[in-house]
């Protein structure tokens, strides 16, 4: 098994049942990890223009919810896609849409997974944890520039 | 026959010399070659003497000097004419000839007596190409004449005339007028058509004579070299067609060699076909008098006599005078009389546009009153709209009219960017099919009235000959032979006319042409504000489809949300609360279980409506590699069942949405195995094609000119009262988890695909035995083998 990678996750979700349940998943897949939370596609913009802005180290898996307040997740796509520092971050998608227009737009933008929230808790926690686990273990990411200071 | 003849002069009876009426003219057989200007000759009721300007001296003379004057010609020339009017008169003649302009133009010298004192001679004068010439006629005194005031006269003519209401009014008051003037047998206003064809289109006759009004003459009755004359001169008379020709001494003017041009001469020497022709009418004398329309030949004032009839100086002035005032009058009330027909003519155009704009339907161009007839002075209209004929008055058959069409709509002329109209007043000539209807179209006047589609209004006219009253029947009266042989009669040329109007018909004004392109512009405006109106509703329907969209997003997420939630509490609740008892455990058990069911109806919701909305891909599917996808979907979902498909032969290739098609099947297929039973279930699926033998219970009437397919189930069967709920949204027809639960949406979006594919979707239930679904795409009928 390889070594969990040191740095944050960034969880962008409105919904505090849903961040809850990330965390939740988080700890089932025994997620080292600092979680942050953004509420909206625009906090997430501004979060990452913050720790670029500062030097810091930027998240190394982005989770984002499709539907937000304030600036969607697809706000969020188009802006970490226009910023080429930004590209290389893993972002998964979670979304309650089907809707394959949704699906095609978030790959066309930069997504690297498009999943579905289940109703069903025990399926919404199962499907996080694979997540984590895929992202944060199994998958090789790039390195990051910056200081890294969680 | 209007060409410039060409003339071969050595081929000439007369050779490269003068001609002469009286030596040559009874040897011509066509009126093309005969120099009408130069005839050689004079009438001989008058004494023509042609001088030398400068010195007044007698150049040319007419042989009949000696019935005026006690000289014969020869005597005469190279003499001053002195010898002839008296030394007195040349600085008068000599004043008359530097003052006023004589030049082509024939002005009234003086008169005199004639040598033997019996008789007052009116002497008029012109030069024409440097030749003086002297006409000498008889004043034919008497005291009716004399005591006329033909200044009144004229005046009050010309105030009864500019007192008419409509062109035909307008003639008619001329030929009155005129015939009031000189008294004479009948004056009628011949009308010259396009083709130069007349018609008689007005007259004013002696009570026992018979009418012409109306009739008709081929163009070689007056030919083109005396059309050319009238637009020169304003008054023709023949007093005498009868009387002899008197012939030029010499013929051709001494100091230039040239014949004699006598255009302008009262006393002009007429043709033997005219002299021949007006006595196969039994015509003995005649006056003429062009009416010109912006320097063109519109038509003649002809006044004929049935008896020899003088023309006083005076009366031919007047009646000079008033051609003019005709000729300038005539333009402004042909213009008004257009203006009433154009009027007229986009007065009904506007209402019948108004009535289709109501009935939001062009078929009321043709088939109400006012009608396309009513405006447009056609026999027959045709418009062709919603893909057939509709037709008023006399046109083509449809099959004729068709086939014009096509021909029609490769014209480049509907292309024209400023004038796209056909028009034609002789379709075979350009459409050699268009012979054989020639009757009742050989004018098409047509036009197109949409951009996409191919519907054209179409005007037809018949051929002159059908219409047109032709004086003299050829068929019943032989040609007659004249005094000089079978030449030119009155009907000689007729055959020869017919065949050059054969297949021709009324030509089409630029007022009528303008008028189809300006009724062309109403209606296509119409076809616009209609297509305006669909864009609305287009644009209507795309706004509500994207709030249903939007709607639909909502539900599938935002109400997603709290369910969401929901369920994870109540699986928290479930989890951590070990104190609850079974009761209440299973109290949230169904509330979970809740909210999975929600979860799923607002997921069916969701796609159900997408299902009307997205496009199809139409392509040509093998139908077996989708049965075997959909087996393969529905299969993975239900491992417990061992079910068996029977497709009896191998479904054919269709043209169809694959994903689509394969979700028909799906849910027709899951459906059925949800209601199989027994031990070995089976379902059976299959086509039949139009006319093949099988049943085809409940079909609905539209489906069996197409191929049905269906999915066949052995299982509990539907009663009959239930067929059409199936197919409802969220209906099911048992408890929620009886037959392998489902949330009711399935049949509803097996019925919106089909529909979506044209099809149609149907069912047969025998309760216990087993159902059928049927259903048609007829969108892959036409393009797939099967």
């Amino acid at each position: 098994m390889l070594r969990p990678r040191q740095g944050h996750v960034l969880v962008v979700e409105d919904s505090d049942e849903d961040f809850e349940t990330a965390l939740d998943a988080s700890r089932l897949a025994n997620v080292i990890n600092e979680i942050r939370r953004a509420k909206s596609g625009d906090e997430c913009l501004e979060h990452l223009d913050d720790l670029q802005r500062h030097g810091y180290a930027l998240p190394i898996l982005v989770l984002l919810d499709l539907n937000t307040p304030r600036g969607d997740g697809r706000d969020a796509l188009r802006g970490i896609l226009q910023k080429e520092r930004l590209r290389a971050i893993p972002l998964v998608v979670l979304s309650a849409s089907s809707n394959s227009r949704d699906v095609r737009f978030c790959y066309d933008h930069g997504a690297n997974a498009y999943h579905l929230k289940p109703v069903s808790h025990v399926q919404h926690l199962r499907i996080l944890q694979s997540i984590f686990s895929y992202w944060l273990t199994s998958a090789i990411l790039p390195e990051h520039e910056g200081t890294t200071r969680s | 026959m209007s060409d410039e003849p060409v003339v071969v002069s050595t081929s000439l009876p007369w050779g490269d010399g003068p001609y002469s009426i009286k030596r040559h003219g009874v040897s011509l057989t066509t009126c093309e070659s005969e120099p009408t200007r130069t005839p050689g000759c004079i009438q001989s009721h008058g004494v023509l003497l042609a001088l030398r300007p400068s010195d007044l001296t007698i150049l040319q003379a007419s042989e009949n000097t000696a019935s005026f004057f006690p000289s014969s010609p020869e005597a005469l020339l190279g003499q001053s004419i002195s010898l002839v009017i008296g030394q007195d008169r040349l600085p008068q003649l000599r004043e008359l000839l530097s003052g006023q302009t004589v030049e082509c133009s024939v002005k009234h010298a003086f008169s005199m007596l004639a040598m033997d004192g019996s008789t007052t001679l009116d002497v008029s004068m012109h030069t024409n190409g440097g030749v003086l010439l002297l006409e000498f006629e008889a004043t034919h005194h008497n005291a009716e004449h004399d005591d006329r005031d033909y200044f009144s006269i004229v005046k009050s003519a010309i105030c009864h005339i500019q007192a008419a209401n409509s062109l035909q009014d307008f003639c008619k008051r001329v030929t009155e007028e005129v015939a009031k003037i000189t008294g004479i047998d009948r004056a009628m206003v011949y009308r010259f058509h396009p083709d130069f064809h007349g018609e008689v289109f007005a007259e004013s006759k002696r009570a026992d004579l018979d009418s012409l009004l109306g009739l008709h003459y081929p163009a070689e009755d007056i030919p083109k070299q005396a059309r050319d004359i009238y637009k020169r001169i304003w008054i023709r008379p023949l007093p005498n067609a009868a009387g002899a020709l008197v012939e030029m001494t010499p013929l051709a003017n001494p100091d230039t060699g040239r014949p004699l041009d006598m255009t302008y001469c009262s006393v002009w020497g007429a043709s033997v076909m005219y002299t021949e022709y007006l006595a196969n009418m039994g015509v003995l004398a005649s006056l003429t008098m062009p009416i010109l329309v912006d320097g063109e030949l519109w038509g003649l004032i002809a006044c004929q006599h049935n008896s020899t009839i003088y023309f006083p100086h005076q009366m031919r002035a007047a009646c000079e005078f008033l051609a003019q005032v005709v000729s300038l009058q005539l333009k402004t009330v042909e213009q008004g009389e257009q203006l009433i027909y154009r009027l007229r003519l986009d007065g009904v155009h506007q209402q019948l546009v108004a009535r289709a704009a109501q009935s939001g339907d062009l078929m009321a161009l043709s088939d109400s009153h006012p009608s396309l007839l009513d405006a447009l002075d056609a026999s027959g209209a045709a418009l062709f709209h919603l893909d057939r004929w509709w037709c008023s008055g006399k046109t083509p058959n449809e099959t004729q009219l068709d086939e014009l069409a096509e021909w029609l709509n490769g014209c480049s002329e509907f292309d024209s960017a400023t004038r796209p109209v056909f028009a034609t007043d002789s379709l075979a000539r350009s459409f050699q099919p268009g012979a054989a209807f020639a009757d009742v179209a050989s004018g098409v006047l047509a036009v197109r009235v949409s951009r996409k589609r191919r519907d054209l209004i179409l005007w037809f006219r018949p051929e002159c000959i059908q219409t047109v009253n032709w004086a003299g029947d050829p068929s019943s009266k032989p040609v007659t032979v004249g005094p000089n042989g079978p030449r030119l009669s009155v009907r000689g040329s007729f055959e020869l006319f017919v065949e050059s109007v054969h297949g021709r018909a009324a030509p089409w004004t630029t007022l009528e042409v303008d008028s189809a392109l300006r009724l062309r512009m109403l209606v296509m405006e119409l076809v616009v504000s209609r297509s305006e109106r669909l864009a609305e509703l287009n644009a209507d329907l795309t706004r509500s489809n994207d709030e249903l969209d939007a709607f639909a997003y909502v539900a599938s997420h935002d109400l997603k949300e709290p369910l969401r939630g929901i369920h994870k509490y109540a699986h928290q609740l479930l989890e951590s609360a070990q104190l609850l008892d079974q009761e209440s455990r299973t109290r949230v058990e169904n509330l979970m279980r809740l909210t999975v069911r929600m979860d799923s109806l607002l997921d069916s919701l969701l796609h159900f409506s997408r299902v009307g909305r997205t496009t199809l891909e139409l392509e040509a599917i093998d139908l077996n590699e989708v049965i075997d996808e959909a087996m393969e979907m529905v299969g993975s979902r239900r491992s417990d069942c061992t079910l068996r498909v029977d497709v009896p032969r191998p479904l054919p290739t269709w043209r169809c949405d694959r994903v689509r098609v394969r979700e028909i099947f799906t849910n027709l297929i899951s459906n059925a195995m949800k209601y199989v039973h027994g031990t070995s279930p089976h379902i059976a699926i299959g086509y039949l094609v139009p006319g093949e033998v099988g049943e085809r219970p409940n079909a609905p009437a539209g489906s069996l000119g197409h191929t049905i397919f269906y999915v066949k189930d052995f299982g509990i069967g539907i009663e009959t009262r239930h067929f059409e709920q199936v197919f409802r949204m969220f209906k099911r027809l048992h408890g929620r988890d009886e037959f392998g639960g489902g949330v009711g949406a399935g049949l509803t979006i097996v019925q919106k695909l089909v529909q979506r594919h044209g099809g149609s979707v149907w069912l047969d239930s025998i309760v216990g035995a087993g159902t059928t679904f049927y259903f048609t795409l007829p969108c892959g009928d036409e393009a797939s083998t099967c």
